[in-house]
């Protein structure tokens, strides 16, 4: 039962993911395209929701319901709505759309075959962020049923050492400490760049 | 605390081969659900009555007193008393100037059954019910019917984390007293809160028409700069606390004090008195930002009339328009129940009353925590409300400076200063 629960709400929501991403590059009207972005993101939030990794869900929310706005505003401000809704695809321009996303697919297929655990039935995300801790009874009942399918099991929540929040502190402050700093001054770098670029300089 | 998942339990029940947990957790999910809903929606039209009645009471005026029960209808219902109370005195042998009497005038109620102003809501409602709905030709329609649902909906959800009550047990396993107990709590509102712009985001937009486009490109400034003070600002309670768990935080303050009053458990410590520094700090920059969050009267630049016109929501008309008003109303509600958890002790009576009274019946300290939680409540709305007849709305410019120009510097500071206090002072 609690396979099929967690069956149903992840094909739903990833359902919804792939068509609202389909309606992203679909839609003519770049307003449509922002929104279905929305959509789109926020059933992937709700498919981590289900893989019990929570802060990750909450936090794609958090981060994109806002970028998301920003990029409404230069959609609104910046385009012209009407004359983006006229405009063709031309041929190499799609064919080379196509290469990127297969490549980038392919990227991520890979990625997700060489994480641990990812042929065996246990959620993926799980495996990533404590996988030195047991499988819980839960999730073992739930392999036992799922021996066919690659779909993720229901996961406990709330237990505190188990909680999702401690344990991607921990691994990104201690094993990707350095990349996450180095990321960090990147983006710091960003920021100041922007602000220089876009203050008014004062002739006199 | 014992904490029941969905998981475990369809496992536990898939193990014995019994299906009263599930059903008992699905029976207990629901009712929760319910109740919460409840109080949002009651404390959405509770708040419109307290708003008006504050407004009178501090603009020294009567607010709302014409919306009693006049007694000329029951005269129109058949009734030959031509004044019921004055009758019903002289029935008795109450003099005029006997003080029974002057209570009775001082209450409206030779005139009217009074209610205090409790029907203005209802007849509001049914007022903005009654409209002819408008919708303009040249708006986007389905953006425009969307924009009102997306600003009414998040705080709906948003309260799904807040713990109105401590647990306590039954024979079929132990009830979380807030509908989701997740461990992000406090990112879950701001996140499902946060959502609630893009409502008046679109509307701006699809309204199709200069100053409602303003005023939607305000809410977004607005919300983009507050959110970030508003997450830096919680951040030393969290590290205080070391949970995000929002029933583990109040549970902490039940014992330990509450953030801003720790007057018993281990908030007689030194280290916790010097934390009153920065979780002050905290407090003050939380409250605001919740204001500005919830688009209330010092920051409601989104729609400000002075400038433009009524802001976003200028082209509706009827119940589209009532909903933006009960999607800021359940904002600040939801607002306040955050403020009063995260740092004035949420459902705890304080001063360690609360174990004293799990000790003696476990239902009797359920039903008071969550009378002690609705009035604190009811407390920090008269608060919000109080704020909004007060104080003047800022200038545009004024709201951009005090969110990028202080609040982020003073939150950033605050960090480190808690840090410091945790690291020196034991």
């Amino acid at each position: 039962m609690e396979a099929a629960i967690s069956s149903i709400l992840f094909y739903l929501f990833a359902t919804i993911a792939v068509l609202s991403a389909f309606g992203v590059v679909a839609a003519r009207n770049p307003v449509n395209s922002a929104m279905c972005m929305a959509v789109s993101f926020a059933s992937t939030a709700a498919v981590l929701f289900c893989m019990g990794a929570q802060f990750l869900g909450i936090v794609q929310i958090i981060v994109y319901a806002g970028a998301i706005l920003v990029l409404f505003l230069f959609v609104v401000m910046m385009l012209d709505v009407k004359s983006e809704e006229r405009s063709l695809s031309s041929l190499p321009r799609a064919i080379m759309g196509v290469v990127i996303a297969g490549i980038f697919a392919g990227m991520v297929t890979k990625a997700a075959l060489l994480l641990p655990d990812a042929t065996a039935g246990t959620c993926p995300v799980k495996a990533l962020f404590c996988s030195d801790c047991k499988a819980p009874a839960a999730t073992e009942t739930a392999k036992g049923e799922l021996s066919g399918g690659a779909l993720p099991a229901l996961a406990p929540e709330g237990e505190e050492e188990r909680s999702d929040v401690k344990s991607l502190g921990a691994t990104l402050f201690s094993q990707y400490n350095i990349p996450f700093v180095i990321l960090s001054f990147a983006l710091l770098s960003g920021t100041v760049g922007a602000v220089a670029l876009g203050r008014k300089v004062r002739k006199d | 605390m014992e904490q029941h998942t969905l998981a475990s339990i369809l496992a536990q029940g898939s193990q014995c081969g019994d299906c009263a947990g599930i059903w008992f957790y699905l029976i207990i999910t629901i009712l929760k659900l319910v109740l919460v809903f409840a109080v949002i929606l009651a404390f959405v039209v509770l708040s419109v009555w307290i708003e008006r009645r504050v407004a009178g009471w501090i603009q020294d005026r009567p607010g709302p007193n014409r919306a009693g029960i006049p007694l000329q209808l029951f005269q129109r219902f058949g009734s030959k008393e031509e004044q019921p109370c004055k009758k019903l005195l002289h029935f008795f042998g109450v003099p005029e100037s006997c003080w029974i009497a002057k209570l009775f005038r001082w209450l409206k109620l030779d005139r009217e059954i009074p209610t205090f102003g409790l029907m203005q809501p209802c007849l509001d409602g049914a007022k903005l019910f009654l409209k002819q709905e408008l919708t303009p030709s040249y708006v986007r329609k389905l953006y425009f019917t969307l924009a009102p649902m997306l600003v009414l909906g998040p705080p709906l959800v948003a309260a799904a984390v807040i713990p109105f009550s401590s647990g306590f047990s039954t024979c079929f396993g132990d009830v979380n007293m807030c509908v989701a107990n997740l461990g992000i709590g406090p990112l879950w509102i701001f996140a499902i809160s946060g959502l609630s712009v893009y409502g008046l985001t679109l509307a701006g937009w699809s309204s199709n028409s200069k100053y409602p486009f303003l005023g939607g490109l305000r809410a977004t400034a607005q919300l983009i700069s507050y959110e970030v003070a508003m997450g830096l600002s919680i951040i030393p309670l969290l590290m205080m606390f070391g949970t995000l768990n929002l029933q583990n935080i109040v549970q902490y303050q039940a014992d330990n004090g509450w953030t801003i009053l720790p007057l018993w458990g281990e908030g007689l410590t030194w280290q916790r008195w010097f934390m009153m520094v920065p979780m002050l700090i905290s407090f003050v920059v939380f409250v605001t930002c919740v204001f500005a969050e919830a688009n209330r009267t010092p920051f409601d630049m989104a729609e400000c009339e002075t400038d433009l016109v009524g802001g976003y929501h200028s082209e509706y008309s009827s119940m589209k328009f009532a909903s933006f008003f009960m999607g800021e109303y359940a904002a600040m509600v939801i607002g306040s129940a955050l403020v009063v958890t995260l740092f004035l002790g949420g459902w705890s009576i304080g001063f360690g009353a609360d174990a004293a009274l799990h000790a003696w019946c476990d239902w009797f300290a359920v039903i008071c925590q969550f009378l002690m939680f609705l009035i604190k409540l009811v407390a920090f709305i008269f608060f919000f409300v109080w704020v909004r007849w007060t104080l003047p709305r800022f200038r545009w410019d004024q709201v951009m400076k005090l969110g990028w120009l202080v609040f982020l510097e003073v939150t950033v500071a605050n960090i480190f200063l808690t840090a410091a206090i945790i690291y020196f002072v034991k």
